[in-house]
């Protein structure tokens, strides 16, 4: 079946503004868009851009809009769509380097403000710090996710205030605050409940919508939110 | 640069849209009110023309405007104290199905033809 691609273009050395461009891809049951953008690049238009890596949704390079929804390119299979024309553009809200390839540094600097480490003030022991298996299954959604940004990028509260958190680094500190071993709680609460913090969630629930591993930020931000207002800070 | 509305997506614009206009009406009603300040008179004209149709509607309109945000609002209070979070979209339709019940309770009374 013939699928045609409309791609948003931008080389910032040669385009004052981004543009799109249609591609027509013959497409067989089972091509994701991921495959679609190879078939492009590797036989129609060498000079398409775009990030991939592990072509099985575990690397988070390929987010993308594609139809106006944030998804991963490997993981989405063209068929699937159901429509006759596939658009595909970059993550909005981030600078886009060139054509699908968008800068990420804002997303990975927010990932770095909420300390995405154990803190730990205790004194190490000789053993390691153990957990049962109920305090490990609260980090089993947090540790799945794989910083592709989808989820960021397409939150309404991001696109309107770019110094907000977003839901991607939130649940990282979800992940450090509900760690039974963690000791940073009260830092870590301090710095999300800033004003560019989580209280821009407005339970919006697109980030749910967006991620490609069925994951919850919003419930993650929603506990996190109960946790400072019974908190003592 | 389309990006699809979700239903969380609209039940967020609609909250806002009806939280603003019902400031607005609240501000309305506080500057409606100050005539009763300017004597008897002044206010019974105000009330007199406040009499028309078309306030009624306008009236009818703000009914609309409230039971949306208190009913959406109730829902997101339920959202951000952690439950439900699975079924925000069958929430968001209780919410309407819920408001359109109530709204014609209520408008029924107050529709003036
Ligand atoms: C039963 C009554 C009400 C409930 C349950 C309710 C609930 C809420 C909730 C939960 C929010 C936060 C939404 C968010 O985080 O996006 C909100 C926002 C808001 N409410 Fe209400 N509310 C009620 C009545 C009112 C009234 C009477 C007014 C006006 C005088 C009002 C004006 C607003 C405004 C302006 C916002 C901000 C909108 C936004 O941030 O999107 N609300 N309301
Ligand atoms: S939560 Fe989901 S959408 Fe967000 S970065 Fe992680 S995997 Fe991607
Ligand atoms: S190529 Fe690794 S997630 Fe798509």
């Amino acid at each position: 079946m013939e699928i045609t691609f409309k791609i948003l273009r931008f080389d910032p050395d040669k385009n004052k503004k981004p543009y799109y461009r249609k591609y027509t891809v013959k497409v067989e049951p089972g091509m994701t868009v991921l495959d679609g953008l190879n078939e492009i690049k590797w036989r129609q238009d060498g000079t398409l851009a775009y990030r991939r890596s592990c072509r099985s949704a575990i690397c988070g390079s390929c987010a993308m809009t594609i139809n106006g929804v944030n998804r991963l390119a490997c993981n989405s299979q063209i068929l699937a769509l159901k429509r006759k024309t596939v658009v595909v553009e970059p993550l909005r809200r981030f600078p886009i380097i060139k054509d699908l390839i968008v800068d990420m540094d804002p997303f990975f600097e927010k990932m770095s403000i909420i300390k995405p480490y154990l803190i730990t003030h205790s004194p190490a022991g000789l053993r390691e710090r153990l957990q049962s298996p109920e305090e490990r299954k609260l980090l089993d959604e947090p540790v799945t996710c794989i910083l592709c940004g989808a989820c960021t990028s397409s939150c309404p509260s991001y696109w309107y205030n770019k110094n907000y958190l977003g839901p991607a680094s939130l649940f990282k500190a979800y992940r450090f605050v509900f760690d039974s071993r963690d000791e940073g709680t009260e830092e870590r609460l301090r710095i999300i409940s800033d004003r560019d913090g989580l209280w821009r969630c407005h339970s919006i629930f697109n980030c749910v919508e967006a991620c490609p591993k069925s994951l919850n930020p919003t419930y993650a931000i929603a506990e996190l939110k109960k946790k400072i207002v019974t908190t003592k800070l | 640069m389309f990006y699809r509305w979700h239903v969380g997506t609209v039940a967020w614009v609609l909250h806002r849209l009806s939280g603003a206009l019902i400031v607005f009406y609240l501000v309305l009603h506080i500057w409606v009110m100050s005539f009763l300040q300017k004597g008897p008179e002044s206010f019974n004209r105000v009330m007199h023309l406040l009499e028309n149709p078309l306030f009624k509607l306008l009236e009818i309109g703000l009914l609309g405007v409230v039971i949306y945000h208190s009913l959406n609002g109730i829902r997101l209070v339920i959202l951000d104290l952690g439950y439900g979070m699975a079924h925000q979209k069958k929430m968001f339709w209780a919410v309407v199905v819920v408001g359109i019940v109530i709204f014609v309770l209520g408008a029924v009374p107050l529709y003036p033809f």
